[in-house]
């Protein structure tokens, strides 16, 4: 191979795309609670890692330790997840949506230390897996259905298949939840609070239930990052992971939920492509290079298309 | 759950008679705020009689709207009462008052502006209960049906207000006194018993400001609206109110019917400047 040779055939391999389709789902279901809080509620939320956590460990811990079946431990995971939005929310969503954000990050990272210190129930840095048996039960049965189109050796394929139905259905849920009257009282908190409440709604109440949602959101997230690994350890919930999920947002446009969907596939895209694509670079170059090129795709849109891809500009003109 | 209002939120019972005759629908008493060594408001004092347009003048700082906010809920009076429609509402939060059929508008325009007009009105009907996750599961036929009514109530209000063709733009396109009907017309969805105006002629042209003072009589005449409003515009206070209250330094210093107010020695002495002893 000439040094200077960029080879583009891994965007050509089925693994791929269901690696990048794997991570495009579980960061745009977590992205579906940053676009009900930030694009519907104005709320900022900064810890969506968190109860991504959380939702995560709740099902790995519970299955694991506790030996509960895997299907309860999923509920039980969101219902976890959910408590913490509720916890988080009823002492600081009465402050401003900037102090509020700064909560939610400390929330974020306390949770992520507790993981690493907690190391009786978490493994510590080491982490924690063995919980996915009986999806792996469930995969493989699916897996039996795949070998007739010749995939059955596609090994994430059923679990692809769960998460992009999810997602798609997640998705379709909060898109008509969203032009509900429900959604209505969201959009007039996000606008203005005190004109909300002056014509009877209680904003706060409803700012709790969005972030209550957001964290269930960020539960469902946690079941697929903690499925596709096999495995979970305090690093896959760093912060950096919200800010991706926010990336996503500001891609595909605030207030529109499909932007979710086209935001998390091209960023996926565009990550996993770099990663593995083989440049003429050591790999902690390359590792660089990809958040570099993320930075300039998101400088161009906010100088080109600043709305996002659905996004639309009145909106965000006559927002302020 | 009830056809309610407010589920879970009962009103309170009735204050002893004798405290509100029955003529007034709100009634404040020595209430006051600070706010570190300053009194915003200190020791206001009135009623507003039901069905009546009401002014409350006063030069500028003197706790209008500092008042406003305290009876709305929007800010939490250091002492005193208001009693409204025979209950007390005081420290009670902005969205229970409202849900009893008190709303308000700002000095300062608060249309939604990245929401389409229709929206703002169809926002502000009460009695939805598709506004409630629950209701929008177990409740999703009733809350079709509410959102009809809404609808057609929203359109006929609109039609009354001159926004009709503006239904569907977003309400931050429509110039400031756009905003002011609006704003109005949406207080309006909220089928109240009693609207705070605050300022409502401030930055209007006249022939808005004129369609404005029109419909707030036509409501008034027609349904028995009661009308409270802040207003610096002389002329119109005097042509338009039945009652006016004069508030200067925090204190209610007068009221009764504009002739009486406006020949009154304390008044003119707060609007000219003299000392208030």
């Amino acid at each position: 191979m000439t040094p200077l040779a960029v080879s583009l055939d891994v965007f050509g391999s089925l693994d791929f795309w269901i690696g990048v389709g794997l991570l495009a789902a579980t960061y745009g279901i977590f992205t579906l609670g940053l676009q009900l809080n930030v694009g519907f509620t104005g709320v900022i939320n900064f810890g969506q890692a968190g109860f991504m956590a959380i939702g995560a460990y709740t099902m790995a811990i519970l299955v694991v330790e506790a030996e509960i079946s895997f299907w309860l431990a999923l509920g039980a995971s969101i219902l976890v997840a959910m408590a913490a939005g509720l916890i988080i929310g009823l002492p600081s969503l009465r402050l401003r949506a900037d102090y509020f954000a700064i909560v939610t990050i400390a929330f974020a990272e306390i949770i992520r230390y507790t993981a690493v210190n907690a190391r009786e129930l978490t493994g510590g840095s080491q982490g924690i897996g063995g919980f996915d048996g009986a999806f792996l039960d469930l995969s493989d049965l699916m897996l039996e259905g795949l070998d007739s189109f010749g995939l059955g050796d596609q090994f994430l394929l059923p679990l692809l298949i769960v998460a992009v139905a999810v997602f798609g259905l997640l998705t379709v849920g909060m898109y008509f939840l969203q032009r509900s009257p429900w959604g209505r009282v969201l959009r007039a908190i996000r606008e203005d609070e005190d004109a909300a409440r002056a014509l009877g709604k209680n904003a706060f109440a409803y700012k709790l239930q969005s972030i209550s949602i957001a964290a269930a959101l960020g539960a469902v997230a946690g079941w697929f990052l903690a499925l596709n690994l096999a495995f979970i350890s305090p690093t896959q919930f760093d912060p950096l992971f919200t800010f991706l999920g926010f990336a996503v947002l500001i891609l595909g446009g605030l207030a529109n939920y499909f932007g979710v969907i086209l935001g998390a596939i091209i960023l996926w895209t565009l990550l996993e492509g770099l990663r593995l694509m083989d440049l003429p670079l050591d790999a902690s170059q390359t590792a660089a290079l990809r958040y570099v090129l993320v930075g300039l795709v998101l400088i161009g849109l906010m100088a080109f298309r600043p709305q996002g891809m659905l996004g639309k500009r009145q909106e965000m003109v006559l927002g302020d | 759950m009830t056809e309610q209002a407010v589920p879970g939120e009962p009103d309170r019972a009735p204050e002893p008679a004798g405290d509100v005759d029955g003529e007034a629908i709100l009634a404040v008493r020595d209430v006051a705020k600070h706010f570190g060594g300053i009194h915003a408001v200190d020791g206001a004092s009135f009623e507003v009689r039901r069905g009546s347009i009401t002014a409350l003048i006063g030069p500028n700082g003197a706790g209008k709207t500092t008042l406003f906010n305290i009876v709305t809920g929007f800010q939490r009076g250091d002492r005193g009462e208001v009693i409204y429609d025979g209950a007390s509402i005081f420290r009670r939060p902005p969205h229970v008052i409202a849900r009893r059929r008190m709303v308000r508008t700002f000095q300062i325009t608060k249309a939604l502006a990245a929401m389409p007009v229709i929206d703002n009105m169809t926002l502000a009907a009460p009695d939805q209960p598709g506004e409630k996750l629950t209701g929008l599961i177990f409740r999703a036929p009733a809350a079709r049906r509410r959102e009809k009514e809404v609808h057609e109530r929203a359109h006929e209000l609109l039609d009354v207000f001159g926004l009709r063709e503006k239904a569907d733009d977003y309400a931050g396109t429509l110039s400031g006194g756009q905003r002011k009907l609006l704003e109005l017309a949406r207080a309006l969805m909220v089928e109240p018993r009693l609207v705070l105006l605050d300022e409502p002629m401030a930055g209007v042209n006249p022939s808005l400001g004129r369609k404005l003072l029109d419909h707030m009589h036509t409501l008034r005449d027609r349904d028995g609206v009661t009308f409270l409003f802040i207003e610096h515009d002389m002329d119109v206070v005097m042509a338009h109110s039945d009652e006016v209250i004069v508030m200067a330094q925090g204190a209610t210093i007068a009221s009764g019917p504009p002739e009486e107010v406006r020949n009154d020695r304390a008044v003119i002495d707060a609007y000219l400047g003299a000392s208030v002893a």
